[in-house]
């Protein structure tokens, strides 16, 4: 016996061959996959821009000879004084949720933080100081169309504030509505933890004759709440009174919500509905992230009416001693926004778009960061190598939004609200359905606008804030603007 | 190598047991859970058994691929008669079993192709095993190979 002869030499040669072939694309993708320990977003993914200008640029963010602009340049009117100033200290804590104690989170020693309160027009300061969140915090103010220095997302406008450290945040409340704010550093854990508050902005003048009432929802490590307390929240009121009821949904998933009594829809998302008309069976359905403002009308009866913010809690809004109103059955039906109220003008022809993104959410199999998984795609890649949307002061953009991942992603577009034009190919007939975030049901398809009127760096990305840490984030990036933040780096910065 | 490769081959049909095992488990778990006046929605804190979701989720994107991917390459080396073959067959169903894993969200009706394809799977991990026992002897392949005409 002299070794292998050449038969067997060169079948093990094939053998090592056929492994190469198959291991070596699989090695490939997982490397590919690997993203480094800092970046900047202005290199993350691949331009996209939308058919319009700059289309066959190289470097994005960069058109030439345009001056480039730094998030940080980018603010509210820096002498003018504020009209309302809030602290808020970021703290450690267990939150004791009836029986149960929970990790998690306070601002000012509270969970949800305190209400601010703001008239349309006033300058809104918030000092935010760290006390003890090891991690860092920021703070995002969900739904206002902030100058993109204020945005508080970590790593993209400001880093994160570590503890013993703060940050001032600055701007004009210039629409009235109903809004939310919460931290955007590692926003899967803070906000789940309870990092966060409602911010209500109310018209100059006054609604007269309202009573103005707010119910946040979060769920607290399993424990579902509405303004921090595990049970129904009672608004006393005098028979006859009409109510302007404010629901936030700050958890991950879509909570539905009807009445004992007809509502109408008063507001989505910080925008009036315009001409919405009584609703008296159907549910709302309320997007994560997402607010609505129902409107009530107390019965004169001595009565009070229920209104179900999902199954197991309720606000009852009626006079003091009022009997019980039993839970009404949940509604199978739902008031669809495509149809309710009636059309006005938006202020823009969508039909000159000058940027069309295409949106499409998929599920498949790959490598993120090396982690091997079935994983969230956009126009069928992974995070990081997702399209950056690239677009230019002024533009109007509509972005084609399709999901076809099994599971629905309430979409959040920071800075900007956009207008549905279509849903599944069928045109909206009702009062312009302004969103910043959107519930994309699977198998569902969306046609949307909005104007490009908010230079900055914005992110795009699920609410679904543990599909965002999967990588579920897309930016929206003005040409010329850049930043001198990174994701992860010395503070470690890590927005979702 | 032939050893190996009937380990493996072994190894995917009995995980193909646990992935069943776990679905039952948490299922169990869930009926259990809504019986004693729980509810599920996407903001719940789980249910006791949900575990075993995660399980299944970790077996079936990860386990049993890496498996059946370590199947095909010891084929290569192990010479067992139509061995590459069974191996790429596994490797095929686990494929398919994973893309009916994904797909069957959007329609759960291919849910129940999912739950059958997994018996599919099972028996032909086992016949790919029990090519090394019953076929050597048949086939004794290198002694056939390394008769070179001189
Ligand atoms: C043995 C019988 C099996 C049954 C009854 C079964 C059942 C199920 C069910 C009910 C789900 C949905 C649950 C969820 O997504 O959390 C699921 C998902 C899945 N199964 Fe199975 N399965 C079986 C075997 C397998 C096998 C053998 C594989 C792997 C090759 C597999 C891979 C998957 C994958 C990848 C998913 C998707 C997980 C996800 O979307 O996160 N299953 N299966
Ligand atoms: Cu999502």
């Amino acid at each position: 016996m002299e070794g292998q002869t050449p038969v067997v030499r060169r079948r093990t040669l094939v053998a090592v061959l056929a492994t190469v072939l198959v291991l070596a694309p699989l090695g490939w993708l997982w490397f590919a996959s690997l993203v480094p320990e800092r970046y900047s977003v202005l290199q993350m993914g691949a331009a996209d821009y939308g058919g319009g200008p700059g289309t066959f640029a190289h470097d994005h963010g960069e058109t030439a000879g345009q001056p480039r602009l730094s998030v940080e340049q980018l603010v509210a009117d820096p002498v003018r004084r504020a009209d309302v100033r809030v602290d808020l200290a970021a703290a450690r804590a267990t939150l004791a949720l009836g029986a149960k104690a929970v990790p998690g989170f306070t601002l000012n020693g509270t969970s949800p933080g305190p209400t601010i309160r703001a008239v349309q027009g006033q300058l809104v300061e918030v000092h935010l100081r760290n006390v003890d969140v090891a991690d860092g915090v920021a703070l995002h103010w969900h739904g206002v169309d902030v100058p993109n220095a204020e945005d508080g997302t970590a790593g993209v406008t400001q880093d994160a504030v570590l503890p013993g450290h703060d940050h001032v945040y600055r701007f004009v409340a210039e629409d009235a509505g109903t809004y939310w704010y919460h931290s955007h550093q590692l926003s899967a854990a803070q906000v789940a933890g309870g990092l966060l508050g409602a911010l209500v902005v109310t018209p100059r003048p006054a609604v007269a004759q309202q009573v103005d009432a707010l119910a946040l929802s979060h769920t607290y490590g399993g424990v579902r709440t509405l303004n921090g307390v595990a049970g129904d929240q009672h608004v006393v009121t005098a028979p006859g009174r009409s109510v302007r009821l404010r629901l936030v949904n700050t958890d991950n998933g879509l909570v539905q919500v009807w009445g004992s009594a007809p509502y109408t829809v008063l507001a989505v998302d910080g925008h009036d509905v315009n001409r919405p008309t009584p609703v008296s069976g159907p549910a709302y359905t309320l997007t994560a992230g997402g607010r609505v403002d129902l409107g009530l009308t107390v019965p004169t009866d001595g009565s009070a009416v229920r209104v179900q913010v999902s199954k197991g809690l309720a606000v009852v809004v009626g006079p003091d001693g009022a009997p019980d109103v039993a839970p009404p059955p949940q509604p199978t039906a739902q008031v669809d926004l495509l149809s309710y109220g009636s059309p006005a003008p938006v202020g823009f022809d969508p039909a000159t778009a000058t940027r069309r993104f295409r949106y499409s959410i998929g599920h498949r199999p790959g490598f993120v960061d090396g982690r091997p998984g079935l994983w969230w795609s956009v126009n069928g890649h992974l995070y990081p190598n997702i399209p950056m949307m690239m677009v230019s002061s002024g533009d109007v953009v509509t972005v084609h939004l399709d999901n076809h991942s099994g599971e629905a992603h309430p979409m959040h577009l920071h800075g900007h609200h956009a207008v549905v034009l279509a849903r599944d190919g069928v045109a909206a007939t009702g009062s312009p359905w302004w969103f910043d975030s959107l519930d994309v049901a699977d198998g569902a398809t969306y046609d949307v606008a909005f104007v490009a009127d908010n230079p900055g760096i914005w992110m795009d990305h699920c609410h679904n804030l543990e599909h965002a840490a999967d990588g579920m984030v897309v930016h929206l990036m003005y040409t010329g603007v850049t930043t001198p933040y990174v994701i992860g780096g010395p503070v470690r910065n890590r927005p979702e | 190598m032939k050893n190996v490769y009937r380990v493996l081959a072994y190894a995917v049909a009995a995980l193909v047991a646990v992935q069943a095992a776990s679905i039952a488990y948490a299922l169990f778990g869930l009926a259990k859970y809504i019986d004693g006046g729980g509810a599920v929605d996407k903001n719940s804190d789980g249910f006791p058994g949900v575990g075993g979701l995660m399980a299944h989720g970790v077996g079936g994107q990860l386990v049993i691929p890496v498996v059946a991917l370590a199947l095909l390459v010891v084929s290569f080396f192990a010479h067992v008669p139509g061995g590459v073959r069974w191996a790429l067959i596994v490797l095929g169903t686990v494929v398919v079993q994973v893309a009916l894993g994904i797909f069957s969200h959007s329609l759960p009706a291919l849910g129940a192709v999912h739950g059958a394809l997994a018996l599919v799977l099972f028996g032909v991990a086992v016949t790919a095993a029990m090519r090394v026992g019953s076929a050597t002897s048949v086939v004794d392949e290198p002694a056939r190979v390394a008769t070179p005409v001189a």
